[in-house]
């Protein structure tokens, strides 16, 4: 039974590499969205150059980095150096609905396909453009990336928490946060303009998203504090009575106490300690100010715990505390295994794999993986045919000229 | 659609109860509401949004409860374009007037434990029966179903539990946690999820009850990792500010007191450029450094040169030379050069928003740039400010009929 997705009969484009414009299609296309990805030979997106790889072995239709971020798409590949290519793409384009794009804005410029252009052959096209700095101001033809922007956004500076050494640097969070939240915040305002054309009869948007402004995006209440209080958040203190990251026998915890009641449960964790019992402790300035001088006793009680001892008893004390998950940890948690959080996917070159899924469960349009990432150029012939309306002897002009490449036949 | 037709924005006619606090609902409904949404953040002078009375986080504020309830700052950052209203939910009529302004509404959002609004008569059912055409969100740590649906959770904990902790932080150190960024994303995510709704709504009549896990939102956000341990049985550690292909690929000590540049080199060209400016050109032809895999085999000895240039000059000299040469490199800013930043101000990164009781204050405002946005920013709503509207436009209530319910303490 093929259940409906919430963006069923949506038509996007996406001219997008790495993670921030493909996270964004794939939030779509996982919601019926008929997202086609479209990648420029003979390499395609970048990301296909990333691991993992099955075995550790790179090869471009491997990447499980590519594999994630494009689910449920379909793929065309075109040289748009040549005209014919570009002649395509612009077909593409005018089909579409929403444009999803993370080149430098003098990419499509130079194809003739800028801003200007787009709205006037598409006057109802969505266009997002999704930058290191956006398309405006002194930085706007600014290099930028995954580091550079997680840094400039100002999230890089507070990380890693609890930092003891500021001869250290500052560090970017593990993986891809800058793409992943830029992809994110590009899809509210994405989906947000394509209702506004839908239920109010809005004309097409462009949508600047900034990297730099969707790390700061993050960060906003902690700029709040430094406007109101000339206050200035860093890596470097501790923040008692936080109490945040614990060391077990086997591992980390992080609990966070802030209510009074919090902080009684956590004592009873620990089998009501002398030292903690007094009734002092009961409040929370009392704790902010003293929490200190019984850290290490906390410390010494935590490295003769189990972590999932002290995260499940502990959050059955009422306070807010989990354990700090590894990959294989976060694969076998029984919470995402009773909400059937992961999803099974069978690709031709990756092979069978479980991916995470959704956060959202949405009963009456459930997100779903529609097909596995596609090969390079897999429906390039289906695309320009089917949607585009190539005829099959124009298609294979076009092949001849290499202006679109498909999958190699397997 | 049921919100005011004057409005402006894409979502303009949408009408949202907001019942969220602290930072992962509130942010959402934000978002919402600048994208032209009507959101009523509904809350009682006995049950109000705790952010309204602290600077940040109510651990880090030295007395929190003393702050005016209208004035917390990161209220004010994450509650703009909203409506306000005091409404007790301990009170029989105040349910009712909540079943009431569901009637008139397309979204209901909330963030409170699981089960909390079902106790308080508030569940999705009970809210279908005025309203079948519902959309109503509900963010929980780990969601609403499953042996752990109870258990209580920060941003903190969900980065953990999420299985992003363990991948940030020193190869050589503890696992980090980050900061409520982690709620701030996923109450984007949860934004989409209800336009999404919306449109599926539009298309077929048809509402739904969406069940968030902030949990799950962190893992979906590592999927690459989490197939690597698929694909390798591998769970990875802590990589710095390391890349896997690229070097130099680093945050450099720039001159001064805990101030720093990132810098990302791609391609050969840009080491090339980079080997230049540093003034060692040779270092490109270097057998070392030559290509993308020698530099990463060789990346500590290059680290060391790259930081012995930079640790003698100025950060924002060293970004605005490499970013000449076309190479990815900014300072590792904190809170004050943001606000100081002449290209965030450029683009309008910041708006400013006149308050009765702080006076004019900046915010960061939307993430996106939309063109023909029809929405203008707002501060925050001081507790209660919009009753009249609510009560007496929205609902058509009397001028007695309100004074009554205020005397009774339902509208607060």
């Amino acid at each position: 039974m093929a259940s409906r997705g919430a963006f069923d009969g949506v038509k996007i484009v996406e001219y997008a590499t790495m993670v921030s414009g493909p996270y964004c299609g794939k939030l779509f296309a996982d919601m019926g969205a008929d997202v086609v990805k479209m990648e420029e030979p003979p390499s395609g997106d970048p990301a296909r150059q990333r691991g993992p790889f099955p075995g550790d072995k790179p090869h471009p239709e491997r990447s499980g980095l590519f594999a994630y971020l494009n689910t449920s798409k379909r793929g065309v590949a075109l040289d748009l150096d040549q005209p014919h290519g570009l002649e395509a793409f612009r077909r593409l384009v005018a089909w579409a609905d929403v444009l999803i794009d993370n080149h430098p804005p003098a990419r499509l410029e130079s194809l003739g396909l800028g801003w200007d252009q787009l709205r006037q052959q598409n006057p109802g096209l969505i266009f997002a453009s999704l930058t290191p700095y956006g398309r405006t101001g002194p930085r706007a033809q600014a290099k930028g990336g995954e580091l550079t922007s997680f840094h400039a956004g100002g999230l890089g500076n507070l990380l890693p928490t609890r930092s003891e050494d500021i001869s250290r640097p500052p560090i970017k969070a593990g993986g891809y946060p800058t793409g992943y939240s830029t992809g994110l915040t590009a899809a509210v305002a994405i989906a947000g303009a394509l209702y506004g054309r839908r239920a109010s009869g809005d004309g097409g948007r462009l949508i600047d998203v900034s990297e730099q402004e969707a790390v700061l995006a993050l960060v906003r209440t902690n700029i709040a504090s430094t406007i109101y209080h000339r206050t200035v958040w860093s890596r470097v203190p501790e923040r008692p009575p936080a109490l945040g990251r614990l060391e077990c026998s086997d591992g980390y915890v992080v609990a966070l106490l802030i209510e009074d009641r919090h902080w009684h449960g956590f004592v009873e964790l620990m089998g009501n300690p002398d030292w903690a019992a007094g009734p002092e402790w009961g409040t929370l300035y009392y704790r902010a100010g003293h929490l200190m001088e019984i850290a290490d006793r906390i410390a010494e009680w935590a490295t003769q715990q189990k972590k999932e001892d002290v995260h499940h008893r502990g959050a059955a004390k009422g306070f807010a505390i989990g354990s700090v998950y590894n990959a294989e940890e976060v694969m076998n948690y029984r919470q995402y295994h009773a909400r059937d959080y992961f999803v099974d996917v069978d690709h031709p070159e990756v092979g069978n794999a479980r991916y995470a899924g959704w956060p959202y469960k949405m009963p009456a349009s459930p997100p779903a993986v529609q097909r596995p990432a596609p090969l390079l150029g897999q429906h390039s012939r289906e695309v320009l045919q089917d949607v585009l309306g190539f005829s099959p002897d124009e298609f294979a002009d076009l092949r001849r000229e290499k202006a679109v490449w498909e999958a190699r036949e397997q | 659609m049921t919100g005011r037709p004057d409005g402006g924005g894409p979502l303009r006619g949408v009408r949202v109860l907001d019942f969220t606090w602290v930072w992962a609902g509130p942010y959402a409904t934000m978002l919402l509401a600048m994208l032209g949404a009507e959101v009523i953040k509904i809350e009682s002078r006995g049950r109000m949004d705790i952010m309204r009375r602290v600077i940040v986080w109510p651990l880090f504020a030295p007395i929190p409860q003393e702050i005016p309830p209208d004035q917390g700052a990161s209220f004010g950052a994450i509650n703009m374009n909203k409506l306000g209203v005091t409404l007790n939910l301990d009170r029989p009529e105040g349910v009712e007037l909540v079943k009431r302004l569901v009637g008139v509404s397309d979204v209901v959002f909330e963030n409170m434990r699981p089960g909390t609004m079902g106790h308080m008569g508030l569940g999705y059912e009970d809210l279908c029966r005025t309203n079948p055409r519902l959309i109503m969100l509900s963010s929980s740590a780990r969601g609403a179903t499953g042996p752990e649906s109870h258990y209580a959770g920060y941003a903190t904990v969900h980065h953990a539990v999420g299985g992003a902790s363990q991948i940030t932080g020193y190869p050589d150190g503890p696992p980090s946690t980050t900061f409520g960024d982690v709620d701030l994303v996923n109450a984007t995510a949860s934004a989409f999820a209800v336009i999404a709704a919306l449109h599926h709504r539009d298309a077929t009549g048809e509402g739904q009850l969406i069940d968030f896990s902030q949990c799950e939102g962190v893992s979906s956000l590592i999927g690459e990792v989490l197939l690597d341990y698929e694909m390798n049985g591998r769970s990875q550690g802590r990589q710095g500010n390391a890349d896997e292909l690229m070097a130099p690929h680093n945050v450099y000590p720039a001159w001064g007191v805990d101030r720093w540049v990132a810098i990302a080199v791609e391609t050969d060209e840009e080491f090339a450029a980079l080997a230049c400016v540093i003034g060692r050109p040779e270092l490109a032809a270097d057998p070392r450094f030559v290509d993308a895999a020698s530099r990463k085999r060789n990346e500590a000895e290059l680290d060391e040169i790259v930081s012995a240039w930079t640790r003698v000059r100025d950060r924002d000299f060293i970004a605005n030379m490499l970013t000449r040469e076309g190479i990815a490199a900014a300072p590792s800013r904190d809170a004050d050069d943001l606000v100081h930043d002449p290209h965030l101000h450029a683009r309008g990164a910041f708006v400013e928003v006149d308050h009765p009781e702080v006076g004019a204050r900046r915010f960061a405002g939307a993430p996106w740039i939309m063109s023909d946005p029809g929405v203008e920013t707002r501060r925050a709503p001081l507790l209660g400010e919009h009753n009249d509207y609510v009560f007496r436009r929205l609902l058509g209530l009397s001028e007695e009929e309100i004074a009554g319910l205020q005397r009774d303490s339902v509208i607060q």
